[in-house]
């Protein structure tokens, strides 16, 4: 069998498919975050802050700090990542959703669910690189972070980065952050905020809002 | 920096707010978007809306109070209640709205804002717990059976009375004992600690009481700090830690234990600016990771060996500070000796000659403390050649490794080397230590002549071995404070005991010990809002209200410019009342029933009556005011009315400079509190004792810093048949025991002891395996954590998991007190920091006491060996 013309074939359902389903909402501003992997001390007062104004059970987190170390004794290092939704430019999850439920907001570009909508099924779940929806067994629905809107059209930021006791979690605009033309404590003036950092998924592929602060056994070319 | 740091409140509010009515036109664009893509066509039916979890209502929907957190750490934040009716529904924290001058976002150097950790943020989760104690309690069943019976608060009360009153008249002054500790506040009126206590004074009034004079956290530290400095008051402000260029952390973990409200955060800036951090710890921590800190990895319970190897290094390449030496120190050397010291039972040496080898023909050098600490005799050199030649730089000697045997010897070297490189009294450098900075106006009850009365005081983790043994028991095998009276020298006989604010049953070492010594008491009162281990063990339960259900003012502990306003922010639960109720209508009650009136009740609480256990809101109010007028208004040129405070809910000083320690005393020449008005390398009170058996010490201590070798260390003969040298350090996730509880912060951390990989690899353990822990004390099973990120021959296993014993005496929970040795140092360090056991696979079931299944921890990347 001639392989290469399936693969073309496949490239081009792909190409097509692409098209026809989903037209990313392109936000007027689009809100992302920031976080400092190596001064991050992990403590994790952002999760619990998380779980609380989100009235959440042991179980689902909306963010999650990751750790992550490596070396041998006694040369080793360790750093943290720091994730909730990213609130994609190109959402995976929200093209999956097949009630609507997930939408992008037109002024600052976040996801969220509409968990009226929500049917449970997890498909979003599946499709997200980052695992940032979680399924709340107790209510058989998807949620997942949606920046506290309400926090966000009071005007003030979400209760994760406002709970950062060493100021390493911000958020703003994030093409104004990846240009280092947004005031943030997350980083030094003589620190570069990158889009990838090791073991995570290619941003190219949902083009995901966050900026990282990144360790240097993470960095990516 | 403040400026650049600003947060422009209008250029957010501007970007992110852009209103409701926008709002829907674009979600409606949105969905319309969606239809044209042909995917679900959504016509009229629903569009989508914000606000997934309503009717979880907005912070704006609901009231705000301002509080604080209150548990025993060294730091205290600020949590804003969001409540409706009387239900707190969240926590948040300060976001620079709260005190004078206040705007969202206000964040400055000056004035930071006083973030609380996860475990302040998981309160609600304490507060609303299933193990929340509700109701006045008897047992029962057997002491740790945990059955009781609920009953009034008349039956509770009138049996607590009567029994202290009996036991008193039976077994004299000293049958109960105090176990107050800083677990239930740190607030100014309600407060449980051992000396400012509530319950300190209500027995010391009572004419009963046994004090327990050791602090578990640092009583190494503080006493070396007080030979010292005489004072424990050697610790800077936070914000001086911005200023620093070199900081070493020796055995100090910021990223786990918060000191002052921002230290983590003042250490990130001086990072930014060229900083450069060491970590001497066996573990490469969070801290380590965070600072990029040069980690050097240490032997437990040898550090005071790798620090006489650096004073080596200094002294013979003549590094030392010669001039602050000669004008600020008495015992650092030959010149500095006092004429007095040759005169003394045990003042002949200086420490130069001892560091030298001049008296024991060993000189200190690094490579002997490399046979000892385990460290390469280079590393030391390194380290101690930045250490003194680096301006200013601040060795920050922490608590953890003085809790062990000799724990003093370790603080007062690290002392000597501060000293000896003239990093005290300087912005940046460091005289900790104790590290207490600025001092709060911290008793806003009365504190009088009735406060801290004892009848005896001994060693606090000698309280099993004293009621098991009693009454063949030596003075100096319990540390018994001595006295000027009758008194001194007689050894308590006791009966019973009073928690208030303290877990200490599952917190003190030995515990095992501790059972077989709690089953010969005759009363064991727990005074707590949760039901913790110690409260099983216990006849009677009080139920106190936690620090959102009366009124206070929250004070940092330890370091941090600041006072909270802690008002009732909802009612207490169930039948919950204050420490400060509860000891007033018991005084009252023993006043009746020994025929004095009223007078014990309205000596304990003058500004109360009777009816104060029932209405305690305008006698709180009372005492609170007069303390700010009298105290923070009058003697802490406080400007702000009470009224006003409370408006706001912070007051956060601003200081002209940093707080530094003893800078009076180097910059003005104002002499120390020592005898001899000098930084006591040598302590005089050391060398003036002859009989060790009449101190509280108990047995000899040098005069001078020394290394002493421990019994239980790697280096030491129990090594050949328990080979693993157990540390038990903090847990990020609990306060000591506290938070235990909360599933927030079990799914978040585990309870397992980290072990290196190369010895895990040996034992066939890997992460995830249950293992079995055991010394001749006792044995826990708990997960393991197999990591490079230890050195090998070390484990480490956090305090303050609640204890829960199987029927064959293994501790389920993965308690390290079950392996610790309940014989503290001279000095009263406890060592928990040194208990040598063995480790291996088992088949015994962990028990974490919630839900594993609640949650999967895939969330974490961790390296598979």
């Amino acid at each position: 069998m001639d392989q290469s013309k399936d693969r073309e074939l496949i490239k081009a359902a792909v190409k097509r498919r692409k098209k026809e389903v989903y037209t990313p909402v392109v936000p007027e501003m689009q809100l992302g975050f920031v976080h400092n992997n190596v001064d991050c001390i992990g403590c994790r007062a952002c999760e619990i802050a998380c779980k609380d104004k989100n009235g959440l059970e042991a179980g689902p987190r909306f963010r999650r700090v990751m750790y992550v170390e490596g070396g041998t004794f006694p040369e080793v290092f360790a750093y943290k990542l720091n994730m909730s939704c990213n609130h994609c430019a190109e959402p995976a999850c929200l093209p999956t959703c097949p009630t609507g439920a997930i939408f992008k907001r037109k002024q600052d570009g976040i996801v969220d669910i509409d968990s009226s909508l929500c049917i449970g099924c997890r498909k979003c779940e599946a499709a997200c690189p980052y695992g940032a929806p979680q399924f709340m067994p107790n209510q058989n629905i998807v949620s997942k972070c949606n920046l506290c809107v309400d926090e966000i059209d009071a005007g003030r930021k979400p209760y994760c980065v406002m709970a950062c006791m060493m100021r390493v979690l911000d958020i703003g605009p994030i093409d104004k952050i990846l240009a280092k033309e947004w005031q943030t404590k997350a980083m030094a003036e003589f620190e570069t905020p990158v889009r990838a950092v090791k073991n995570l998924a290619d941003p190219e592929l949902t083009k995901p809002s966050i900026a990282f602060i990144a360790h240097s056994k993470a960095k990516v070319e | 920096m403040s400026a650049r740091f600003e947060f422009d409140l209008n250029r957010l509010a501007e970007r992110l707010n852009p209103g409701r009515r926008d709002f829907l036109k674009t979600t409606a664009a949105g969905a319309g978007a969606l239809a044209a893509g042909g995917l679900v066509n959504l016509g009229a039916v629903k569009e989508a809306q914000a606000f997934a979890y309503e009717p979880y209502p907005r912070d704006d929907e609901l009231t705000t109070v301002v509080t604080s957190c209150a548990h025993n750490c060294g730091s205290r934040h600020v949590l804003v209640a969001h409540k409706k009716g009387d239900v707190i529904v969240r926590l948040s924290s300060d976001d620079g709205r709260y005190q004078a001058d206040g705007a969202f976002g206000k964040d400055t150097f000056e004035e930071p804002q006083l973030r609380a950790c996860l475990r302040g943020r998981s309160y609600r989760q304490r507060l609303y717990s299933a193990e929340r104690l509700l109701y006045p309690m008897l047992r029962v069943g057997e002491r740790g059976e945990g059955k009781f019976k609920r009953v009034s608060w008349d039956e509770a009360l009138d049996y607590v009375a009567s029994k202290m009153i009996e036991i008193k008249d039976k077994y004299g002054s000293t049958a109960l004992l105090d176990q107050s500790y800083a677990g239930a506040s740190y607030g100014v009126l309600h407060k449980s600690d051992q000396i400012e206590g509530l319950l300190g004074r209500f027995l010391g009034m009572f004419a009963c009481r046994t004090n327990s004079w050791s602090v578990p956290s640092y009583q190494g530290t503080t006493t070396s700090s007080r030979w010292t400095f005489g004072t424990i008051k050697d610790g800077n402000e936070d914000d001086a830690y911005a200023h620093t260029k070199l900081m070493i952390m020796w055995g100090w973990n910021p990223a786990y234990t918060f000191h002052g409200g921002n230290t983590f955060y003042y250490m990130r800036m001086a990072k930014q600016k060229g900083c450069k951090f060491v970590l001497i710890d066996p573990q490469y921590t969070d801290s380590a990771a965070a600072y990029d800190a040069w980690w050097i990895p240490i032997k437990p319970n040898t550090d005071a060996a790798m620090m006489a190897g650096m004073a080596h290094h200094i002294f013979v390449n003549n590094l030392q500070d010669q001039a602050f030496i000669d004008k600020f120190c008495s015992g650092m050397d030959a010149a500095t000796m006092p004429d007095w010291a040759k005169n003394t039972p045990n003042g002949q040496e200086n420490f130069k000659d001892y560091i030298l080898g001049t008296y024991d023909g060993v000189p200190k050098t690094p490579e002997w403390a490399e046979a000892i600490c385990g460290v390469k005799a280079a590393d030391i050199r390194k380290l101690a050649q930045m250490y003194a030649t680096t301006r200013p730089a601040a060795l920050k000697a922490s608590w953890a490794p003085g809790r062990a045997e000799y724990g003093e010897q370790y603080n007062r070297m690290a002392a000597a080397l501060q000293a000896m490189t003239g990093n005290i009294g300087v912005l940046g450098g460091c005289a900790e230590g104790v590290g207490k900075g600025w001092d709060a106006k911290a008793v806003a009850y009365p504190y009088d002549e009735y406060s801290n009365v004892w009848f005896a005081s001994i060693k606090s983790d000698r309280w099993a071995h004293c009621v098991l043994n009693y009454p063949n028991v030596k003075r100096e095998d319990i540390g018994l404070w001595p006295r000027q009276d009758k008194l001194d020298g007689v050894i308590p006989n006791i009966k019973g005991i009073f928690w208030q604010g303290s877990d200490w049953f599952n917190q003190l070492t030995n515990i095992n010990k501790e059972i077989q010594a709690i089953n010969k008491l005759e009363l064991v009162v727990c005074m707590d809002s949760t039901i913790t281990p110690s409260a099983l063990y216990a006849d009677v339960l009080f139920p106190i209200a936690t620090h959102f259900e009366r009124h206070d003012v929250a004070l940092p502990w330890y370091k941090g410019h600041y006072y909270i306003h802690r008002p009732k922010v909802i009612q207490p639960l169930g039948e919950s009342k204050t420490d400060f109720q509860v000891f007033t209508e018991l005084a009252y009650r023993i006043g009746h029933k020994t025929g004095i009136g009223d007078a014990f009740g309205k000596a304990f609480n003058p500004k109360a009556g009777r009816n104060y256990f029932h209405h305690d809101d305008d006698v709180d109010e009372a005492y609170l005011r007069d303390w700010w007028h009298n105290q923070v208004m009058a003697g802490q040129g406080v400007t702000m009315p009470w009224e006003t405070f409370k408006q706001h809910g912070i007051y956060k000083f601003v200081f002209k400079e940093p707080l530094v320690a003893f800078r009076k005393q180097i910059e003005k020449g104002v002499p120390f509190e020592t005898p001899s008005g000098k930084i006591e390398i040598l302590c005089s009170e050391l060398a003036w004792i002859a009989d060790w058996k009449k101190t509280r010490y108990g047995s000899h201590i040098p005069s001078i810093p020394k290394w002493i070798e421990p019994t239980e260390y790697l280096g030491g003969k129990i090594a050949e048949k328990y080979p693993f040298h157990l540390i038990s350090p903090h847990p990020r996730h609990r306060t000591h025991s506290i938070f235990h509880n909360c599933s927030w912060l079990q799914e978040a951390f585990q309870q397992e002891v980290t072990i290196n990989a190369s010895d895990a690899k040996k034992l066939g353990i890997r992460t995830g395996d249950t293992v079995e822990i055991w010394n001749d004390r006792g044995g826990v099973v708990v997960p393991a954590y197999v990591t490079e990120r230890l050195l090998p021959g070390v484990l480490v296993l956090h305090e303050g998991a609640w204890l829960d014993l199987d029927k064959e005496g293994w501790d389920r929970g993965g308690n390290p007190d079950f392996l610790t040795d309940d014989n503290p140092s001279p000095a009263g360090a406890f060592t928990y920091n040194n208990a040598q056991v063995r480790i291996r696979k088992t088949d015994k079931v962990h028990r974490p006491g919630w839900d594993q299944l609640a949650t999967a921890r895939s969330h974490v990347f961790r390296r598979d060996y």
